[in-house]
């Protein structure tokens, strides 16, 4: 996941599939390095990515653009030996994810960006409770997806 | 030195007023109020009801300043896109922290609340230019509401 530098709609939302695919496998590793109500939060943040893959697949294809493919795997930004590394690595997935959805916000309008923002939100949140969970402070950032 | 002050003084007040339309030509209607004036408005009202609760109660200071911090940037960046100066941190106070932390902590998260509506509506309603701040200043607070949980 490299910095989001669209310039219209369809390459904002396949970038924002290409993130989407790679938050998914990072939950891989991070879920089993979690136990108890961890573990559930990463299951549902999981899903979430998933559904958004869904409703991107179908969009981009629909719309007759390209359609960018999933890889077998994805490079982490550290590895991942145990629950701190894990929430640490959920953190960043969303944060880094919100940052392409909120590279679809400025090239969108009306219901379209509604969703991306919704995205961008929904992620941000996430990186919070995860903040939290890991017990790292702040526990937030002044602007949620924005290229630092 | 003291004149040299004083002229510096009123020249600083003086390069507002010529921005301000005294010398422009009066070919166009006045635009009115940047759409975001109430937004920056805003975001100095929640910095001051943050910095006035983290003093009022030390304990919450940790989670309180950077909160007070972040609505502090976005008012430096509304007033950058808007092409003012950043109004004084002297900002109307917003409600006086209530009694005790608790009461302070929900009503803060109240005021985050609504901030997360109207900065929603105000990307919704921009320019793609001005959107993707709009969508990251939304954002921020819907994390401080979490974050005041």
């Amino acid at each position: 996941m490299t910095a989001p530098t669209p310039a219209g709609p369809a390459d904002a939302l396949g970038a924002a599939l290409s993130a989407e695919y790679a938050a998914i496998w990072a939950y891989g590793p991070i879920g089993v390095r979690l136990t108890g109500a961890a573990r559930t939060a990463a299951r549902e943040a999981e899903a979430a990515h998933r559904r958004r893959r869904d409703d991107l697949i179908v969009r981009l294809s629909t719309g007759g653009g390209s359609v960018p493919a999933d890889r077998a795997g994805y490079a982490l930004p550290f590895p991942v030996t145990d629950r701190a590394g894990a929430l640490r690595l959920a953190v960043e997935v969303e944060e880094r994810t919100a940052a392409f959805w909120r590279a679809v916000v400025p090239v969108t309008t009306g219901a379209d960006r509604d969703g991306a923002l919704a995205a961008l939100v929904e992620y941000a949140l996430r990186a919070t409770r995860w903040r939290r969970a890991a017990g790292i402070t702040p526990l937030t950032v002044p602007f949620p997806g924005r290229p630092t | 030195m003291l004149r040299a002050g004083a002229f510096l003084a009123l020249g600083g007040a003086a390069a507002p007023l010529t921005g301000c339309g005294l010398l422009d030509r009066d070919d166009g209607p006045d635009p009115g109020p940047d759409p975001l004036t109430p937004l920056l408005d805003e975001s100095l009202r929640l910095a001051a009801g943050h910095r006035d609760a983290a003093a009022a109660h030390p304990a919450l200071a940790g989670l309180l300043t950077p909160i007070a911090e972040a609505h502090h940037a976005h008012a430096a960046e509304l007033a950058r896109v808007i092409g003012v100066p950043l109004p004084s941190a002297s900002a109307p106070a917003a409600a006086v922290p209530a009694g005790d932390p608790a009461s302070a902590r929900a009503a803060l998260r109240e005021s985050e609340r609504g901030g997360r509506e109207t900065a929603t509506r105000a990307c919704a309603a921009a320019p793609a230019e001005r959107a993707a701040l709009l969508a990251s200043i939304a954002a921020a607070r819907a994390t401080h509401v979490e974050a005041l949980k």
